[in-house]
């Protein structure tokens, strides 16, 4: 057991001061501390922004709109060798990047492309950058692309990436809380969504190590470390399993909590309103209270997939219909009397109280009824 | 009360399919150990489940309706019947229960290997625990789940029997007695392990019919462990395969957000496979049986169980023909091969997949999500570099029967990755994860067989011997 420790200690150490060399821009030591500014310090000079709780909600109208959102800053960039801008659903195909001034050549602004991945803006080391010099003073990010769907900035940090700090970023990626999301049937990033430094890597390369050693000492230096042991090969693999195991089970106890604080001790309904698709669930239920009995044809229309898809699944055990993949209303002709239609929040859908005429996309005309209406609702019985 | 009836729900089919196995007398070698303890209990609550879902497709069949009445206490007292036959049989004792238990719980061991034991059993409940806050309260969460399955569970609830699902067009023409919904064509066992939930609860509940996921995961747990034991793996190796299964990320997340059909299917498969391992071992009829039992339910957990079932046939040539057998199977494949270039010049669709010569290794999508991303733990790490020093016994007695099941389920994922229409999906991580989840403990317990295989080739050969479960 304790050589497969000192495999395990050695092979971590290594690889650590390998990952090191390779990722701190910099010096490895220093005592600067990392500068933070809030959403509530950013300015957006361009598009639009709208302060939340969670930070700025940024959006810019046009396929092809910019967004650019400022910090006046006043530090000296010696020592601060990385900017990080801290986001959240940035589209995948927008354009952004990070702009900023010094004091050398004031009336100039310098500008470095930035990486979109999993929604989020990477950060950017500037180290190398001839221009990243003096006293910085002020940061932008621009932002050009379809923003119609607004992305989030919670503030920004220059940092120096230092050896403490590259691997306190690292161990905070790992560490993140991944709650469960739509994505998460699917796949699983373990910790933040995006991560300069996957922990499986990370651990498989320790133990690739570890074993490569093992086997050359093994087999050159069996006076030192003993003959090749498959249990130890194995227990370094079932180690770094279990070390990969530890965050997800934190992360598992972290979810169980968040779900108990949101749901625990409340009734099948009373989960359901508390849901996020609690408004939904609420509408549905009045809605069901007007429909008559089952098994009647109940038609489900929403502009938004999640809502429409959703919204047909409260409505069973009616015969619904509903198109699961696109915004598309049923064919008005293949509709008959006693049907009833469901819709919310959908655009295009008209109704004539004085000639009691619903139609839908410009579409044909039909005899129908309103029976309640509500928050972008409403549901009709077609005669 | 309710929980009382709903856990009493839970429990019939795993005391069905125990007793079904204890009156077979199954496992045959082995006796009452913890292993077989463990076996029996991992695939005694899945033949259960199916048995249980079979039935319910009898009595809609008949036009009985769903309830404790029609499901239950027939099947419950099959149970006791079943179990009163075994008695009488001498196939258990209620003397040797405990024992069993006992060793199953607690094997002998050196101390370092207990305190390991007790800690993953520790790790593993813990992990159950967590698993079944979510279920317990999480109203009905992933995408498919509302729009495809439970669709179909709420409907067959409330009506008290299986109506029809049916695509739209059939829909719009019917008088109006099918349903629709975003997948009318899926199998229906899923959703009627849904539905007995609430038929057991008395009420709809979206989140409490999910508790079968967690028993299934439970199961696979154990049934990976008994198997394990079954094939002479030590008591804390065996336990080290079940826990890489059930701490298998992606797996957990399909027991925690329950209502797919793919934890269900990985579960079936594993079985399946291994219960065909055990008659590749020892030519048992029943091991036999149960596997082809197994198969057959495949393609009644969902559409591609059947290409999932179908993965096992190499396997049994190479379990008939020992020496050949692998030649054949080569050959086979390289005829497949052959001619899946050739249809795939066409536009050929199978099952719903198009093939075409659309050829795109999409290594980008296997590397992001085996390697980089945490839905795998370190199980492809692992995987690749077993299948590189342990490819010559993969190709021998005893594992080759199982390598090459495995074998071909990653040809089907390849094929199905690179050469259908599905393979966009496949690209996106929506389905290419997913898709391997029903290999995946499989791999687990092929690499804990030839962890072991490897391990012994350095031991003297007395300690290779397979052990007493």
């Amino acid at each position: 057991m304790l050589v497969g420790a000192s495999l395990f200690a050695a092979s971590t150490l290594l690889c650590i001061v390998g990952y090191l060399a390779l990722s701190v821009p910099g010096s490895w030591f220093g005592s600067l501390p990392t500068l933070r500014w809030t959403a509530a310090e950013l300015a957006v000079t361009q598009g639009s922004g709208q302060p939340t709780a969670d930070g700025l909600r940024v959006s810019a109208p046009g396929k092809q709109g910019i967004a650019i959102v400022s910090i006046q800053t006043s530090f000296r960039s010696a020592g601060y060798t990385a900017v990080a801008w801290d986001t959240a659903d940035v589209p995948n195909d927008v354009a952004a990047a990070l702009i900023w001034r010094n004091d050398y050549e004031p009336g100039r602004r310098f500008t470095r492309p930035l990486t979109v991945e999993a929604k989020r803006l990477l950060p950017i080391t500037l180290a190398d950058d001839p221009n990243w010099i003096g006293k910085i003073n002020g940061l932008a990010v621009i932002i050009r692309g379809d923003l119609t769907q607004p992305m989030m900035i919670r503030g920004v940090e220059a940092k120096p990436m230092t050896a403490v700090q590259v691997l306190h970023d690292r161990i905070r990626e790992w560490f993140a809380f991944e709650s469960w999301s739509g994505g998460s049937i699917n796949s699983r990033s373990g910790g933040a969504d995006a991560q300069d430094l996957p922990l499986p890597f990370a651990l498989a390369a320790i133990v690739g190590l570890a074993l490569i050693i093992y086997v050359i000492l093994a087999r050159w230096r069996p006076q030192t470390i003993g003959p090749f042991r498959p249990l130890i090969a194995g227990g370094l693999f079932v180690c770094a399993w279990f070390i990969l195991d530890v965050p997800w089970q934190w992360n598992l106890v972290r979810e169980a909590r968040a779900t108990f604080q949101q749901y625990g001790g409340k009734s099948w309904r009373e989960r359901h309103l508390a849901a996020e698709d609690g408004a939904l669930f609420a509408f549905i239920e009045k809605a069901r209270a007007k429909l008559p009995p089952p098994p009647v044809r109940v038609f489900m229309g929403a502009d938004s997939l999640y809502f429409r898809d959703r919204g047909a699944y409260h409505l069973y055990p009616y015969n619904v219909y509903f198109d699961p993949y696109r915004n598309t209303m049923p064919d008005a002709a293949k509709l008959r009397g006693g049907d009833y239609l469901v819709v919310f929040r959908r655009k295009g859908v008209q109704f004539d109280p004085a000639q009691k005429k619903l139609r839908w996309d410009g579409g044909q005309a039909l005899d129908a009824e309103i029976l309640f209406a509500e928050g972008g609702g409403a549901v009709f019985a077609i005669h | 009360m309710e929980y009382l009836a709903l856990t009493a729900g839970l429990m019939l089919p795993w005391l069905l399919g125990l007793a079904l196995l204890v009156a077979l007398g199954w496992p045959q070698a082995g006796g009452d150990s913890g292993g077989t303890v463990a076996l029996r209990a991992g695939f005694g609550y899945c033949f259960g489940a199916l048995l249980l879902t079979l039935w319910m497709r009898l009595l809609s069949a008949a036009g009985v309706a769903f309830g404790w009445l029609s499901i239950g206490m027939p099947l419950a007292i099959a149970t006791v019947a079943l179990l009163a036959f075994a008695l009488r049989a001498g196939r258990i004792a209620p003397v040797n229960l405990r024992t069993a238990i006992g060793s199953l719980l607690w094997p002998p061991m050196p101390r370092w290997q207990r305190l390991v034991w007790i800690g993953l059993i520790g790790w593993l409940a813990l992990r159950f625990l967590l698993l079944a806050v979510d279920i317990a309260w999480q109203p009905l969460y992933p995408w498919d789940a509302w729009v495809q399955w439970a669709t179909k569970a709420r409907v067959w609830y409330e009506l008290g029997r299986i109506a029809p699902f049916v695509r739209a067009e059939q829909w719009f023409a019917g008088p109006g007695a099918a349903y629709f919904d975003a997948a009318p064509n899926y199998p229906a066992t899923v959703p009627l392990l849904q539905v007995w939930s609430c038929i057991a609860l008395g009420r709809w509940d979206d989140s409490a019919m999910n508790w079968p996921w967690l028993m299934l995961l439970i199961a696979l747990t154990c049934a990976v462990y008994g198997a394990l034991r079954g094939e002479g793996v030590a008591p804390l190796a065996a336990l080290v395969g079940a826990y890489l299964v059930a701490s298998l990320p992606l797996l957990d997340t399909h027991a925690a957000l329950a209502g797919y059909a793919d934890l269900p299917m990985a579960t079936i498969y594993t079985l399946t496979a291994l219960a065909f391992y055990r008659w590749a071992m020892r030519r048992d009829r029943i091991d036999a049986a149960l596997a082809l039992g197994l198969a057959l339910c495949c393609p009644l957990i969902k559409i591609p169980g059947l290409v999932w079932a179908l993965t096992l046939l190499p396997g049994v040539v190479v379990a008939l023909m020992p020496r050949r057998g692998l030649q054949v199977v080569g050959i086979a494949y390289a005829v497949g091969l052959f001619a899946l270039l050739a249809l795939a010049r066409t536009n050929v669709v199978i099952l719903g997949y198009k093939l075409h010569a659309d050829f795109d290794p999409g290594w980008r999508a296997f590397w992001d999500a085996y390697l980089l991303s945490s839905s795998w733990n370190l199980l492809w790490y692992g995987a690749v570099v077993m299948a590189i020093v342990g490819a010559r016994r993969l190709g021998q007695p005893p594992l080759a029967p199982l390598a090459v099941v495995v074998g071909t389920g990653i040809a089907f994922l390849l094929f199905v990755t690179w050469f259908t229409n599905a393979s966009g999906w496949m690209q996106e991580l929506t389905t290419l994860n997913r898709a391997t989840l029903h290999l995946a403990p499989l791999v687990v317990v092929l690499g804990a067989l030839l962890w072991r295989e490897l391990a012994a080739g350095t031991q003297p050969a007395a300690a290779v011997a397979p052990a007493p479960a």
